[in-house]
């Protein structure tokens, strides 16, 4: 007993099984379970329609899971109190037109039940740190969108939450944005906030996220920190001078191609690169360099999708597949 | 703090659009209008003192005077200006609050706040009539306040029309909630709205249209349309409530008697009629009529909000 709750409030986030479908058809989740740390940075990817958005709904109790368990901040799924310890920004929110920014950030935060005199200091604090402030008492149906994507996360962080739930909070932001935004994710970590991401910018995650999920189809097909999604070799790339055309048949024959001046070696068999390497020297080529190239977050997505959508699709997009044969 | 926030908020947006002003300009211009009517020695001066006339049975010197100008406030100017064409202004005004709210990107927002469903719809609804009390008080209260210092007739009984106002209001208010539920429609609320209205106003009056024409009270049609007239909200009692609180008699009391004597004999039937089924109105306790709204009134929120609770957004 003792033993389970400890492991419950070891996670922020600890969902088990979570299933929905949408009407009669449309299967959003079919069984997803992720974990994320306390005080981490989770990003949860995978392409549009994956159901990245539905599972923080449902996280969130926007959106009534078919079947759930586990916890969110050591509560179960659906606990309304415990929402006033998140933050969340919904994928492309929109704010009552007639209010003024800072009119926004306060009525939202006394629905979430942040005190009067706090909700005065956190509405100049947040709109000071999303580099707002001038903007305070402007109606907000004059803001642009990256204004209102600031606005959101200003928002979102009004209840100085234990976690924030951010969907998609780079959309329409320009790069100078994006980067501050950023910067932002990594100050609430040191500060010992969750951030609960969802993404479908792979390059941003990469750079921020200690753990990620992939969600493909409705499924987890990967999950795990950075390192260990990304820490194994794709392929080998020796450099090399001399003639290497003259070689080709044995580099084949080892699994190796040629390819403009380098060889490659696909995989991650350090026996085959130097059986590899052997074949090389004997041919008197003059090796440069080898270089183990590795998985990029992208290449693991574009892997998970393909195995999720069938052999072929990762390799050649489907549409012009089709229109081949 | 959640209900005043959800009550401020449901304020800025009715106030944001311009069917709020049209409102508080046309109660600022019937009030004018009362200003400039008075009362001297036996004589009724309009539009202050271009001119007048015998004040002949109004004269508020005597209490069939006074409680005559009170029937005409409320079954001339109030119903009139604020129990029709205020109400569906009003109707207009409230008709985006929860469909506003509804609108994919803001409703997330609301449902992931430590808030249930049902509160946030009760208090959204609460807030459309908030908005509608204000407006009710500041006309029937400036009313009030008009016939006192320039009359000089004080009947603050009236001021039980405020409340009333409100209570008639929300019946047709729950069947826009349920319809913002259903539709997110601002749109699709006021029609609705509106078009329930006169079927509620329809039903409930059935049975005396039939007495009217003088349909027999023991038939069977009379009696099925009499029992089916109780379930719609009671929207047409307002005048007769207001006037039961404010002492202020039937609709024809209010009348001249040149008025009531002009005529065949059959349209003086008519009129005998007609008083004879306000009079019962006015007796019948007021208990009746809004429990059986509040009924009607109860179901239809109820069902809004299971319904608001059970949706994904
Ligand atoms: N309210 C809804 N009603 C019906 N289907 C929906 C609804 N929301 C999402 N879906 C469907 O569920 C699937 C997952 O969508 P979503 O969670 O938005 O994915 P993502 O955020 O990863 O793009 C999609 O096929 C989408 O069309
Ligand atoms: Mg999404």
């Amino acid at each position: 007993m003792d033993l389970a709750v400890t492991e419950m409030t070891n996670w922020a986030v600890d969902l088990i099984d979570v299933r929905k479908t949408y009407g009669r058809r449309i299967q959003a989740l079919g069984g997803v379970s992720i974990q994320v740390g306390r005080g981490e940075i989770f990003g949860l990817l995978g392409p549009n329609g994956a159901g990245k958005t539905t599972l923080v709904k449902i996280m969130m109790s926007v959106v009534r899971p078919d079947s759930a368990y586990g916890t969110v901040l050591g509560r179960p799924i659906g606990h309304r109190g415990k929402l006033a310890r998140i933050g969340y920004l919904p994928e492309s929110h929109r704010f009552p037109g007639y209010l003024t920014g800072a009119q926004v950030l306060d009525f939202y935060a006394a629905l979430a039940k942040v005190p009067r005199q706090k909700r005065a200091a956190n509405v100049e604090k947040w709109l000071h740190r999303v580099g707002m402030t001038q903007w305070a008492s402007t109606r907000i149906r004059k803001y642009s969108k990256g204004m209102m994507q600031r606005l959101g996360l200003a928002q979102a962080l009004m209840n100085d939450p234990e976690m924030v739930v951010l969907d998609e909070p780079t959309d329409g932001v320009d790069p100078v944005g994006r980067r501050s935004i950023r910067e932002l994710l990594i100050e609430l970590k040191r500060a010992g906030t969750t951030v609960f991401l969802n993404s479908h910018m792979l390059s941003e995650l990469e750079m921020v996220c200690d753990r990620v999920a992939i969600l493909v189809g409705g499924m987890v097909a990967r999950q795990g920190t950075l390192k260990e999604l990304t820490d194994h070799t794709l392929e080998y790339q020796i450099r090399c001078g001399g003639d290497v055309a003259a070689l080709t048949e044995k580099i084949q024959g080892l699994g190796g191609r040629c390819e403009d001046g380098a060889v490659i070696l696909a995989g991650h068999d350090p026996q085959k690169l130097n059986a590899l390497i052997d074949v090389l020297r004997a041919g008197n080529v003059l090796i440069d360099s080898v270089e183990p190239r590795r998985f990029s977050l992208e290449d693991i997505l574009v892997e998970a999708m393909g195995a999720e959508t069938g052999a072929g699709a990762a390799a050649a997009p489907i549409g012009i597949a089709r229109h081949a044969t | 703090m959640q209900l005043w926030a959800l009550i401020v908020d449901g304020f800025r947006q009715a106030v944001d659009s311009k069917i709020f002003w049209v409102l508080a300009c046309g109660t600022v211009v019937i009030m004018l209008a009362l200003l400039s009517i008075g009362f001297e020695e036996g004589k009724a001066v309009f539009l202050f003192g271009a001119f007048e006339t015998e004040s002949g049975g109004y004269n508020p010197m005597f209490e069939l005077g006074r409680s005559r100008l009170v029937g005409v406030i409320i079954y001339y100017v109030m119903s009139l200006f604020l129990g029709w064409i205020g109400v569906v202004l009003m109707i207009i005004a409230t008709a985006d609050l929860i469909p506003g709210m509804l609108q994919s990107g803001s409703v997330e927002v609301l449902a992931a706040k430590p808030i249930s469903r049902w509160r946030l719809f009760l208090y959204r609804y609460l807030s459309g009539l908030v908005f509608v009390f204000l407006q009710a008080a500041l006309f029937i209260g400036l009313t009030v306040l008009v016939m006192g210092f320039r009359w000089g007739v004080w009947r603050p009984g009236l001021l039980a029309s405020i409340p009333l106002l409100v209570l008639m209001f929300s019946y047709l208010y729950c069947v826009s909630a349920a319809v913002a539920v259903k539709t997110r429609s601002a749109l699709a609320c006021v029609l609705i709205t509106i078009g329930a209205w006169v079927v509620f106003a329809m039903v409930s009056q059935a049975p005396m249209l039939m007495e009217a024409f003088r349909m027999e009270k023991s038939s069977r049609l009379y009696r099925v349309v009499y029992a089916v007239s109780w379930v719609p909200p009671k929207t047409g009692d307002l005048p007769i409530l207001a006037a039961r609180f404010a002492h202020a008699g039937t609709s024809s009391d209010v009348l001249p008697e040149s008025v009531l004597q002009s005529g065949g004999p059959q349209q003086r039937e008519d009129f005998e009629l007609a008083r004879e089924i306000e009079e019962r109105q006015l007796k019948q306790p007021p208990v009746y009529s809004i429990g059986s709204s509040l009924l009607f009134e109860a179901v239809v929120l109820g069902f809004a909000m299971l319904s608001f609770a059970r949706t994904d957004f």
